[in-house]
């Protein structure tokens, strides 16, 4: 087995998924001819263990689609027509640099904002890939906060910025409480472990509003009401002080904060609870019960936890919870949320805070069409858009204003992409991107505890390139000479990691070549227990009950702004977990709810990732056409039957899908997931266009989960 | 829907795809294992393991391997205890007329 790149014979290319997804799988690319054949699991990776998913399996589809970009372009239709020339890459690049130079002179360079997000995830081509060009060209800081963003801030504040548990000790758990991530289609690989954790005892719970897949496998799934986990776990808090089922030795060594807690959650009766979450309280007493007496006991939180107004709140108490039964003892305990912060990513040389001009002004994406239409009052607006790695029309919530902003005929935008996205549809100037066949990078895992090499196995198609040559283009036409727009793929794979930090230690960029990927120098999963006598990253190096970092007020983790530290939300915030509870619901909003009843959830597809792999046919063969979940009581309500067209629609907008009559979720519950393309909806428009652009309560979180809509039958023209 | 065993795998039965599987939903017949095409999550670990290459995928299946496609769907709706992992669930020990009609192997 080769790990290099040939030509003329058959080889296999050790590689690693980009796509955002817990699992960051190893790959083997089989080349024959100078073209990919095969992509296979590495059968040797201890955590992937030769799997990929419905997604990557077929790889080869996307890669090889006909559909793909792969020469730059101009358009020549009116905005949105898709109507598009072929240009060389000069042209682009003198035409975008022309742009951004005569923009930027005229209204300032805060008229230009970037936007993306991990479209590929590796260190190189990923979340960072564009930060030092526009802190450069001093264009506005775009904030993107889409996953986990309210979740780090809470898990932060509570027990620092540690990998917690690593899920290959979950085999070690006796009690596995998976919160609002379905396992099975969104971390496929952490599933064995658990299953073996189970064969030797374990007990696996699911709180998730939806019977999912995961919940379906599950010893006992707990349907909560969207929008209401903080309140669950805080009454287990209740309970566990209330009865004693408290580890009083780890308390008092390794947490601050008891008594103000007790205090606390003394006001959160199961009886309250179950008032808001809809589980009855001897369910609530019996969880807690259980999940205290199993040790070592482990929660997995899945993305979908922040997503409600209390968001934070919620990983805030979740957070708290092992801390106060002593799951920390063992491997196996504690909480698994995104062992990400085990890995010595060397972020500064990726995003370059430094070059960023102190005070420029910070615009969440999720505002992005409140921005782009003038709604948000901004001097100067926004004149112009670079889009990278990341498809908004489909992703970013509040669609309609979107799609309205992108529509402006002043607005000069720039998209890179592998596919004419619904984004792309909208660009004055389309670039070529290549998939991950075609890049070298390098990777963390935000699921496991590896460290993967993505060598590149073939040659770039047509004259697609990797973002960061893209960018080291872009920056040579604007005239940028620093040092960090002269960097080469290898030379920014040396900076990637810190590589003399512990976690590093036996790792080369080498052997990583070689290998494909390698373990972090920590112990061993069955030995893994990094709390087991505190050190947590926190000011205390403790559990913080009583959050000190609570103190500086509301903000959003650097990482996921561009390194800027600016304009942070700042807001007040309670030391102690509390609860919030959900904006949009029919107990917190009787008057919205009375028009718009029924909560509307909208989770990851099986066969898509985000809006990736939406436009390819054998994943839409998988995912079949876009629905929505109804419980059959709301359906009789509204004579709806499986298969007719309904429309869903709040104030903010409205999409048209099929129903299906389904008992897996609750009365009041409606789901819809997300993925499908907007050109491809009857409706031209996706459940993106209902959800709102409200910030949860920490790190400006998303509130997906927290929206009402009504749900009617169409009336087909 | 999801992979589907189909007749190579009559009287083999060498199970290593119960082993790949992620989420055991590959149970065991008399003569042939079934896959559970409301459990399978399309993750295609089970069909590079199978040594008789009895495993396709719906979305590529050959036009012959239709009626095992089928026999799958009817095999668990016909028998309801196989489901929730095959490993608590055992050898259901029957099989769906497609297979339980096949010629035996020389």
């Amino acid at each position: 087995m080769t790990a290099s790149l040939e030509k003329t014979s058959s080889a296999t290319v050790r590689g690693a998924c980009p796509q955002d997804c817990p699992d960051t799988c190893a790959m083997m690319v089989t080349v024959r001819d100078g073209k990919a054949v095969e992509v296979a699991g590495d059968p040797d990776h201890p955590f992937t263990r030769g799997g990929l998913c419905v997604k990557v399996d077929n790889y080869l589809d996307r890669v090889y689609s006909t559909d793909r970009v792969l020469f730059p372009l101009r358009r020549t239709g009116p905005k949105g027509s898709g109507k598009f020339e072929r240009i060389t890459w000069d042209e682009a690049l003198d035409e975008i640099a022309a742009r951004f130079t005569e923009i930027s002179a005229q209204d300032g360079p805060e008229a230009i904002m970037p936007c993306s997000y991990l479209g590929t995830q590796g260190i190189l081509n990923g979340l960072n890939v564009g930060d030092p060009f526009f802190a450069k060209l001093g264009a506005t800081i775009a904030e993107r906060t889409y996953c986990d963003s309210g979740s780090c801030t809470a898990y932060a504040m509570t027990i620092g910025d540690t990998a917690g548990v690593d899920p290959e000790s979950m085999v070690h758990s006796n009690y596995i409480l998976i919160w609002a991530c379905n396992v099975m289609s969104t971390n496929l690989h952490l599933w064995p472990f658990i299953a073996e954790a189970r064969k030797r005892g374990a007990k696996v719970v699911v709180v998730d509003p939806v019977k999912t897949r995961t919940a379906k496998a599950a010893d006992w799934h707990l349907p909560i009401k969207p929008g209401t986990d903080t309140a669950l776990a805080l009454a287990m808090m209740h309970v566990i002080i209330r009865d004693g089922l408290t580890d009083d030795d780890y308390i008092a060594r390794y947490t601050v904060g008891f008594d103000e807690l007790a205090d606390r959650v003394a006001q959160y009766p199961p009886e309250w609870a179950a008032e808001e979450t809809g589980i009855p309280a001897e369910e609530i007493e019996r969880l807690a019960r259980e999940y205290a007496g199993a040790q070592p006991s482990v929660i997995r939180i899945g993305v979908a936890v922040e997503r409600h107004a209390g968001g934070g709140q919620t990983v805030r108490a979740l957070s708290c919870l092992p801390g106060l039964v002593g799951a920390w003892r063992k491997p196996g305990g504690g909480i698994l949320q995104l062992p990400l912060w085990a890995f010595p990513v060397n972020w500064g040389a990726m995003m370059r805070p430094d070059m960023l001009t102190p005070g420029k002004r910070v615009v969440n994406q999720f505002l992005l069409g409140e921005a782009l239409t003038g709604e948000m009052e901004l001097d100067p607006p926004i004149n112009a858009l670079m889009v990278y790695n990341s498809n908004p029309v489909v992703v970013c919530p509040d669609q309609d204003k979107l799609v309205r902003g992108l529509s402006r005929d002043d607005l000069f935008t720039v998209v890179s992409e592998q596919f004419l996205t619904d984004t792309a549809q909208f660009a004055d100037i389309v670039l070529p991107a290549t998939t991950q066949l075609e890049q070298a990078d390098i990777m963390f895992s935000w699921g496991h505890l590896y460290v993967s090499y993505n060598n590149p196995s073939i040659e770039p198609l047509g004259e697609a390139v990797p973002n960061t040559e893209l960018f080291r283009r872009l920056a040579a036409r604007m005239g940028f000479t620093d040092p960090v727009f002269q960097r080469t793929d290898d030379e920014m794979i040396a900076e990637a990691f810190d590589w003399t930090a512990p976690a590093m230690q036996g790792i080369t960029v080498e052997s990583l070549k070689a290998k494909g990927w390698q373990r972090l120098n920590v112990p061993p999963p069955d030995a893994y227990a990094p709390h087991a006598e505190g050190g947590f990253p926190t000011a205390s190096g403790k559990v913080e009950f009583v959050s000190s970092a609570a103190a500086g007020g509301n903000f959003v983790v650097p990482l996921f702004r561009q390194g800027s530290n600016d304009f942070q939300p700042g807001d007040p915030v309670d030391p102690l977990p509390h609860y919030i509870p959900p904006r949009e619901s029919v107990r917190t909003n009787p008057e919205l709810a009375a028009k718009y009843p029924l909560n509307l959830l909208t989770p990851k597809s099986h066969a898509y990732l985000n809006s990736s792999f939406g436009n390819l046919e054998v994943h839409r063969k998988v995912q079949k056409d876009p629905t929505v979940l109804i419980n059959p009581i709301d359906a009789e309500e509204r004579d709806i039957t499986s298969g007719q067209r309904v429309r869903l629609f709040n104030d903010r907008g409205s999409f048209t899908v099929a129903a299906k009559v389904d008992k897996s979720v609750l009365p009041g519950v409606v789901v819809s997931s997300l993925g499908g393309w907007r050109k491809d909806s009857p409706s031209l428009s996706t459940l993106a266009s209902v959800n709102p652009t409200t910030f949860a309560d920490l790190g400006n979180a998303p509130t997906f989960s927290d929206t009402l809509v009504q749900v009617e039958p169409c009336v087909d023209a | 829907m999801a992979y589907v065993v189909t007749d190579a795998c009559i009287d083999i039965l060498d199970q290593s795809c119960m082993e790949e599987c992620p989420v055991d939903c590959i149970y065991q017949g008399d003569r042939m294992m079934y896959i559970h095409p409301d459990e399978c999550v399309d993750c295609g670990k089970c069909m590079p393991a199978c040594p008789s290459d009895a495993i396709h995928w719906e979305h590529k299946l050959p036009a012959d391997a239709v009626p095992f496609r089928d026999a799958a769907v009817e095999f668990f709706e016909e028998h309801e205890q196989a489901s929730g992992g095959a490993a608590e669930c055992g050898p259901v020990g029957i099989d769906h007329p497609v297979v339980t009609q096949a010629g035996g192997r020389a």
